[in-house]
C-alpha cells in the first residue's frame, strides 16, 4: 500500500574463473539478513555491516546449507510480487549491481532446470496460475513491452519500425505512458521468452552500433496483466490492470555523467564532475532544505525518464523490490561497498506525496466550546455523576481491554447498550462503499453562486487549431488502442515479429528454423560469428553464419551488416571452402580491420 | 615560457650543485650548537631551489601522471588512477607554487576530490579541495599573473596560449573547485555553505561569461527555491529576477508555424517553452511562500488576522525596509553592467517583505497568478497531468492565502469557491490507480475547502441575523457544504482501502495523521448538520459518535498513534463520552413526543 517501503535484497555470487585464477579472496560474509563486507586493505579496520530484508548467500554450492538457490530467491521475492499483481497492485523489481556481479543470473538465470532466474520463474508461475483458472467469468490477458532508456531517451526494443526516441507523456486516465511503445500480446511463457530475447538482441545491436555499453542504459520489461471479470447479473465487465515492471538498472554510476540523473536514490556522496550538472546539485540542495519542513518549493530539475515512468512504483499504489548483485572478490571491494550503500539507501525510499493539512485550530476551539457546553448542560441537569462515570469508563478503555471487560455495568454502559452500541464492539465498520469513478455528478442542487472574481479571473485557455488537431489525434490513437480486440492484438504482435525477424535476417543475423531467435543454438559444423559483450545478457545473442563461399562483412551491400562507428563499408571478407572430407575449412581474407570485429569470435 | 625553460636549464647546470655537495659534507661540522642542523637546512633549501628550477620538468612529469590518473579514473580503475594522481602530488610537493604549475596544483586536487568523494570519504575530498581553494587565493594575492595551462607543457612554442585564454582556463578550473566544494559541503550536510558555493559558482559563470543562458537561468531559479524555503526572500527574488533576465538572452520562442516546418526549431520551441514555464513555477512558489509566511506572522491562535499584530508589524516595517534592502543587497549580486538594471527593474515589480494587508497581499497574489497562467500554458493537463495539477494546487493555495487577508466574508467565500471549481472536476476524473496520491491530496483539500466555506456561510448568516432564525435557503446551503466536506473526507478514507475494499487495520505512517484527522473531522461535520427532524438528528449524532470512537479505539490499539493526534484524540475521548448522553436525551425527547 501507499508508503510501503521498498523491499531490498542483496545476493553474492561465486567467484568467476578470472577471480579464481587471480586467487581472489572473498570479502563478503552473511549472517541471517545481515551482510558484512571487510576491507581487504585494512583487515583490522573492522568490517561494515548492512541489514536488508534478505541477504542471499550464493557464493558456495548447493551442498552448503547456507546456500540460496534460484528457487528460494523467487519464492521470497518473485512470488510475493506476483501475488500482489493478482491483487491489482503495480509491482516492480529492480536489479542493481556492477556489470558482472551476477545481476543477469538473478534476473534471467540460465536455461537449465533449477537455474532460471526470477523473470522466467515469475512468467511461468503467472501462466500456470492463469491456466488453472476454471471460472468462466474470469479471463486474463497478458501484454508485454520492452524499452531501453539511454541518456534519457526511450527506445522501443520490440518494434523494429520504431526508430529514434519515444515521447513520454501523462494521461489523466491512462497514467504515465510512452507514446507509441508497442505492447505485444502474449499467450504463454515461451512468447515472453522470445520477446525478451528479441529485445535483448535489439539492445545489443543498438549498443554495438552506437558504441555504447549496456552498463549505461536502463532496460524496462513490462508485463501488463489484465484480469477481466464479467458480472452475470449485469453483464458488465470490470477490469483489474496491474503492471509488472522488471527493471535492469544501469550498472555503472557513469550513467549519470551524461547529465542523466538516473535514479534519484543513486545520489550518494558522488561528486558530479561537469558543470552541466550544477542544476542537479542545486536541486538536491533545495530539496534537502524543503524536506525538513513541508514541501513548499518547486525544483525544476526534471525527473529522469525512468523515475518518472516508475513513479507509481516508488511509493504510491505499488509494491517494489530491489535486488542488488554483489561481487565477492576483494578486487571489487570499492564498487561492492558502493552497491551495498546504494541498496542501503534504497531501504529508505518512501513516497513523498504528503497530505498538506490546514491548521484546524478554529475547529478545535469550537469543539472544545461544545464539550464545555455539553458538560454544563449535563451538570445543570444534575447529571454530573453520570458524566464522571462516563469519563472513568473512558479511562478504563484507555487502560486496556481488561478495563472494559471487567467494568461493572455503569449507568452509562447501560445507556450505551440500549443504543445497540457497546464499547466492546471493536472499531466501527468503515464507511460507505468506495465511491466509484464518475459516480459523483455535479450536484443539481448546487447552491453556491458561480460568482466570478472578475479581477482575479484567469484567462480562458486558448489552444490553436494545430494543437487541437494534435490532441485529437492523440486521443484517437488511445481510443483505437483501447478498442483493439485480443485477436487484433495478437495479429499485430505477429506482424511485428515478422518485421523484427526480417530485419535481423537482413543484417545477416541467423534465425532458428522455427523462427525463434533465442540464445545461441550451437550450429554444429557451420562456421559462424558471435558477438561478445561485457554484459552476459547481451553477449552471444547475435549469431552470424558464414556460408559456403564468400561472406562479406561491412556497412552496405554485404551479407553481414554491421554499422558501428569503426566499421568500414566493406570491412572484411570470409571465405569458406569445403575440403574433400566434407569438413569446412575456412580462411579469413582481407581482415585488415579485424580489430573492430574483435567482438566476434568462435570462428571454428 | 621559452625564457623560463631556458632559465630552468641553465639553473640546473649551475655550479651550485657541486658546491652544495661539499658544503653539505664539510660545513655541517661547523654548525653552532644551538642550531646543529643549520647547514642541513640550508642544504635542503638549496636542493629545493634546484628542484624548483628543474620545476618545469617536475610539472611536466606531474602533468603526465595527472593525465594518466584521470584516464584510469575514467575507465573506472580507481586504485590505479589514485596512484597516478598521488604521484603527481608528490612531484608537485617539492616545488613552490608558481605561475608555471599553479594550474596543475588546482587540477590534481580537483580530481582527487572527486575520487575520494566517490568512495564516500567526503572529509578526505574536502581536504584536497579546500587546499586547492587556498592555493588559488594565495596565488591570486601574491602573484596573479596568467598561469601556464597544462596543455602548454606539451605544445609547440607557436601554439602557446594567449594571456586571456590562460586566465579563462585557470579561472574555469577554480570554478570547478567551487562547484566540487559545494557538493562536498552538501554531502556533509552543511547546506548553508553549499548554497553559498553554488551561488559563487553561478556568479563566476556569469562574470567569466562561461554559461548557456537558459541553463544558467534555470539554475538561478532553482537556487531561489533554496532561499525561499529558508525564508530569505530578498535573495530568492534576486535569483528569480536574474533568472528571468538571463533566460531572455536565450532568444525568442520560435513560432508554432516555424516549429512545424523545421525539426530543430520545433525542439527549440519545446525547450524554451518548457524552461520558461519552469521558471514561472519557481516564481509561483516565491509568491505563495511569501504570502503563507506573512499569514503565519499575522494570524492569531485560531488562524484569523490579528489586527494588533498587523499594526505592530506595520510600525516595524519602515525600519526593516531600509536596513534590509541596504545591508543584504551589497552582499550578493548577480549580473554585469548591462543586466544589472533589468534585474533590478524586475525586482521592483514584487515585494520581498511580508505583505501586511489585503492590497499588498493582492499585489503578490496577482504576480503569482500571472505566472500560473504562464506555467499552465505549457504544462497542460493532457500530457503533463502531474505538473498541471501541481500548478493548480498552487493556484488554489494562492487563493487560500489571499482569502486570509480579505475582510469581506462574502468575497472570501467566493475565493474558496474558485478553489473548489478548479480542483473538483480533476479530482473526480483522474484514474485512481495511477494518481492515487494526487487524488488523496485533492480530496483532503476539497474537504477542507468545503468546510471553510461552510464556516464562512454560517458566520455571514450569523452576522445578519441570530442563529435561531436561519432562513431555509441558508440552512440548505450550509448542509450542502457540510455534506460535501464530509463526502470528500470519506472519499479520502475510502482511498486507503485495499483493492478488496477493506479498511486497513494498521495505517501507514504517512497517512496515519491525515486518516485520523479525517475521521475526527467527519465526526464533527456530522454533528453540525442542521435538521429539525429528530430522526435525522439522531442518525447524524450516531455517525458522529461512530467516528469519534474510531479515533479513540484506534489509538488504544496502536498507542504510538496517539502522539500524532494529541488534541484530536483528547477531544474525541470527551465527545465519545458525552455524545451518548446527548443521544439519549434526544431519544428520550423523541419517545415523549411520540
Amino acid at each position: 500500500m501507499a508508503g510501503a517501503s521498498v523491499k531490498v535484497a542483496v545476493r553474492v555470487r561465486p567467484f568467476n574463473s578470472r577471480e579464481i585464477g587471480r586467487n581472489a579472496k572473498c570479502v563478503i560474509q552473511m549472517q541471517g539478513n545481515t551482510t558484512c563486507i571487510s576491507n581487504p586493505k585494512q583487515p583490522k579496520d573492522g568490517a561494515k555491516n548492512f541489514t536488508f530484508d534478505y541477504s542471499y548467500w550464493s557464493h558456495t554450492t548447493p551442498d552448503d546449507p547456507g546456500f540460496t538457490s534460484q528457487t528460494q530467491v523467487y519464492k521470497d521475492i518473485g512470488e510475493e510480487m506476483l501475488l500482489h499483481a493478482f491483487e491489482g497492485y503495480n509491482v516492480c523489481i529492480f536489479a542493481y549491481g556492477q556489470t558482472g556481479a551476477g545481476k543477469s543470473y538473478t534476473m534471467m538465470g540460465k536455461q537449465e532446470p533449477g537455474q532460471e532466474g526470477i523473470i522466467p520463474q515469475l512468467c511461468e508461475d503467472l501462466f500456470q496460475r492463469t491456466g488453472e483458472n476454471t471460472d468462466p467469468d474470469l479471463t486474463y490477458s497478458v501484454e508485454v513491452s520492452y524499452m531501453e532508456i539511454y541518456c534519457e531517451r526511450v527506445r522501443d526494443l520490440l518494434n523494429p519500425k520504431s526508430q529514434g526516441t519515444l515521447r513520454v507523456r501523462e494521461h489523466p486516465i491512462l497514467g504515465p505512458y510512452v507514446e507509441d511503445l508497442s505492447k505485444l500480446a502474449v499467450t504463454g511463457f515461451t512468447d515472453i521468452r522470445d520477446l525478451m530475447d528479441a529485445g535483448n538482441k535489439a539492445r545489443t545491436v543498438a549498443a554495438t552500433n552506437m558504441n555504447e555499453t549496456s552498463s549505461r542504459s536502463h532496460a524496462v520489461f513490462t508485463i501488463v496483466f489484465t484480469q477481466k471479470r464479467r458480472d452475470q447479473m449485469t453483464s458488465l465487465d470490470t477490469e483489474k490492470v496491474s503492471k509488472i515492471s522488471l527493471v535492469d538498472l544501469a550498472g555503472s554510476e557513469r550513467a549519470d555523467s551524461s547529465g542523466a540523473k538516473g535514479m534519484r536514490l543513486k545520489e550518494g556522496a558522488n561528486i558530479n564532475k561537469s558543470l552541466t550538472t550544477l542544476g542537479k546539485v542545486i536541486s538536491a540542495l533545495a530539496e534537502m532544505q524543503s524536506s525538513k519542513k513541508r514541501k513548499s518549493d518547486f525544483i525544476p530539475y526534471r525527473d529522469s525518464v525512468l523515475t518518472w515512468l516508475l513513479k507509481e512504483n516508488l511509493g504510491g499504489n505499488s509494491r517494489t523490490a530491489m535486488i542488488a548483485a554483489l561481487s565477492p572478490a576483494d578486487i571489487n571491494y570499492e564498487e561492492t561497498l558502493s552497491t551495498l550503500r546504494y541498496a542501503d539507501r534504497a531501504k529508505q525510499i518512501r513516497c513523498n506525496a504528503v497530505i498538506n493539512e490546514d491548521p484546524n485550530a478554529k475547529l478545535i476551539r469550537e469543539l472544545k466550546a461544545e464539550v464545555e457546553r455539553l458538560r454544563n448542560l449535563l451538570f445543570s441537569q444534575g447529571l454530573q455523576e453520570l458524566l464522571d462515570n462516563a469519563v472513568n469508563n473512558n479511562n478504563n478503555i484507555n487502560n486496556g481491554p481488561g478495563g472494559v471487560a471487567g467494568a461493572s455495568p455503569s449507568p452509562l454502559q447501560l445507556a450505551l447498550t440500549s443504543n445497540g452500541i457497546t464499547p466492546e464492539n471493536g472499531p466501527a465498520p468503515p464507511g460507505a462503499e468506495p465511491v466509484s469513478e464518475g459516480d459523483t455528478p455535479a450536484d443539481p442542487d448546487q447552491l453556491i453562486e458561480d460568482g466570478e472574481e472578475r479581477e482575479e479571473g484567469e484567462s480562458t485557455e486558448n489552444i490553436s487549431k494545430e494543437e487541437a488537431a494534435e490532441r485529437l489525434m492523440e486521443t484517437e490513437k488511445i481510443i483505437a488502442e483501447l478498442n483493439e480486440t485480443w485477436e487484433e492484438k495478437l495479429r499485430k504482435t505477429e506482424s511485428i515479429r515478422l518485421e523484427r525477424e526480417s530485419l535481423l535476417v537482413e543484417m545477416g543475423v541467423s534465425i532458428k528454423e522455427d523462427g525463434g531467435t533465442l540464445g545461441v543454438f550451437s550450429p554444429k559444423g557451420t562456421p559462424h560469428l558471435v558477438n561478445l559483450n561485457e554484459d552476459p545478457l547481451m553477449s552471444e545473442c547475435l549469431l552470424y553464419y558464414i556460408k559456403e563461399g564468400v561472406t562479406r562483412v561491412g556497412q552496405q551491400d554485404v551479407d553481414i551488416k554491421l554499422s558501428g562507428q569503426f566499421i568500414k563499408e566493406i570491412h572484411c571478407v570470409f571465405v569458406s571452402e569445403t575440403n574433400e572430407q566434407g569438413e569446412a575449412a575456412r580462411k579469413s581474407v582481407s581482415g585488415g580491420h579485424s580489430g573492430a570485429v574483435s567482438r566476434s569470435r568462435d570462428l571454428r | 615560457m621559452a625564457a623560463t625553460q631556458q632559465e630552468a636549464r641553465s639553473c640546473a647546470r649551475t655550479p651550485k650543485r657541486t658546491n652544495m655537495a661539499s658544503f653539505n659534507k664539510i660545513e655541517s661540522r661547523n654548525d653552532p650548537e644551538n642550531d646543529p642542523f643549520r647547514s642541513k637546512y640550508k642544504a635542503r633549501e638549496l636542493l629545493r631551489e634546484i628542484y624548483c628550477s628543474a620545476g618545469l620538468r617536475a610539472a611536466k612529469l606531474g602533468a603526465v601522471e595527472y593525465y594518466l590518473g584521470v584516464n584510469h579514473v575514467d575507465t573506472e580503475e580507481l586504485p590505479a588512477g589514485q596512484e597516478h594522481l598521488m604521484n603527481c602530488m608528490k612531484l608537485l610537493e617539492r616545488c613552490r607554487v608558481s605561475s608555471l604549475n599553479v594550474s596543475l596544483f588546482i587540477h590534481v586536487r580537483n580530481q582527487l576530490g572527486i575520487l575520494w568523494a566517490g568512495r564516500d570519504e567526503t572529509e578526505t575530498a574536502q581536504g584536497f579541495l579546500e587546499t586547492a581553494e587556498s592555493i588559488y587565493q594565495r596565488y591570486m594575492k601574491e602573484d596573479g599573473s596568467p598561469p601556464t595551462d597544462m596543455t602548454e607543457y606539451f605544445a609547440a612554442e607557436e601554439s602557446l596560449l594567449t594571456h586571456q585564454e590562460r586566465i579563462k582556463r585557470f579561472e574555469l578550473a577554480y570554478t570547478h573547485t567551487m562547484y566540487y566544494l559545494a557538493q562536498v559541503y552538501k554531502n556533509l550536510g552543511q547546506t548553508e555553505r553549499a548554497a553559498t558555493y553554488c551561488h559563487t559558482t553561478l556568479q563566476r559563470q556569469l562574470q567569466l561569461n562561461q554559461f548557456t543562458p537558459m541553463e544558467w537561468a534555470l539554475n538561478a531559479a532553482t537556487l531561489s527555491q533554496y532561499y525561499i524555503t529558508k525564508g530569505r526572500y530578498m535573495e530568492g527574488r534576486h535569483c528569480l529576477s536574474a533568472a528571468t533576465v538571463i533566460s531572455d538572452l536565450a532568444g525568442e520562442v520560435p513560432s508554432e508555424a516555424a516549429a512545424q516546418e523545421n525539426e530543430a526549431e520545433s525542439e527549440r520551441r519545446e525547450h524554451l517553452r518548457q524552461k520558461r514555464a519552469e521558471i514561472a513555477r519557481c516564481w509561483i512558489k516565491y509568491c505563495l511562500n511569501l504570502l503563507q509566511d506573512a499569514k503565519k506572522q499575522l494570524e492569531d491562535n485560531i488562524g484569523e488576522l490579528d489586527t494588533d499584530r498587523q499594526e505592530e508589524l506595520k510600525r516595524a516595517r519602515r525600519r526593516e525596509e531600509e536596513e534590509e534592502e541596504k545591508g543584504r543587497k551589497s552582499a550578493l549580486l548577480f549580473g554585469s553592467e548591462d543586466t544589472f538594471d533589468s534585474i533590478a527593474s524586475i525586482e521592483e515589480k514584487v515585494m520581498c517583505l511580508f505583505p501586511l494587508d489585503f492590497t499588498e497581499a493582492r499585489s503578490v497574489f496577482l504576480v503569482g497568478q500571472n505566472h500560473v497562467t504562464q506555467a499552465k500554458d505549457y504544462f497542460q493537463m493532457d500530457g503533463y497531468v502531474t505538473d498541471h495539477i501541481e500548478i493548480l494546487q498552487d493556484h488554489s493555495a494562492l487563493f487560500r492565502s489571499l482569502a486570509f487577508f480579505e475582510e469581506d466574508l462574502e468575497r472570501r467565500c467566493k475565493m474558496h469557491k474558485r478553489r473548489v471549481d478548479m480542483l473538483e472536476p480533476i479530482c473526480n476524473d483522474l484514474n485512481a490507480q495511477y494518481y492515487l496520491m494526487i487524488r488523496r491530496q485533492l480530496m483532503f483539500e476539497l474537504a477542507e475547502t468545503y468546510n471553510e466555506m461552510m464556516d464562512l456561510k454560517l458566520a455571514l448568516a450569523n452576522r445578519q441575523a441570530d442563529t435561531q432564525s436561519l432562513d431555509n435557503h441558508t440552512i440548505k446551503k450550509f448542509n450542502h457544504l457540510c455534506s460535501a466536506s464530509a463526502k470528500y473526507f470519506q472519499m479520502f478514507l475510502d482511498s486507503l482501502c485495499s483493492p478488496e475494499g477493506k479498511f486497513p487495520e494498521r495505517l501507514e505512517e504517512e497517512v496515519l495523521r491525515p486518516a485520523l484527522v479525517a475521521r475526527f473531522r467527519v465526526a464533527r461535520l456530522h454533528s453540525r448538520f442542521i435538521s429539525t427532524s429528530p430522526t435525522v438528528q439522531l442518525d447524524n449524532l450516531n455517525k458522529s459518535l461512530e467516528n469519534y470512537k474510531y479515533v479513540v479505539q484506534y489509538c488504544e490499539a496502536n498507542p504510538e498513534a496517539g502522539a500524532t493526534v494529541e488534541t484530536e484524540l483528547e477531544l474525541s475521548k470527551e465527545m465519545a463520552g458525552l455524545l451518548p448522553l446527548k443521544i439519549n436525551r434526544l431519544k428520550a425527547r423523541m419517545a415523549s413526543n411520540n
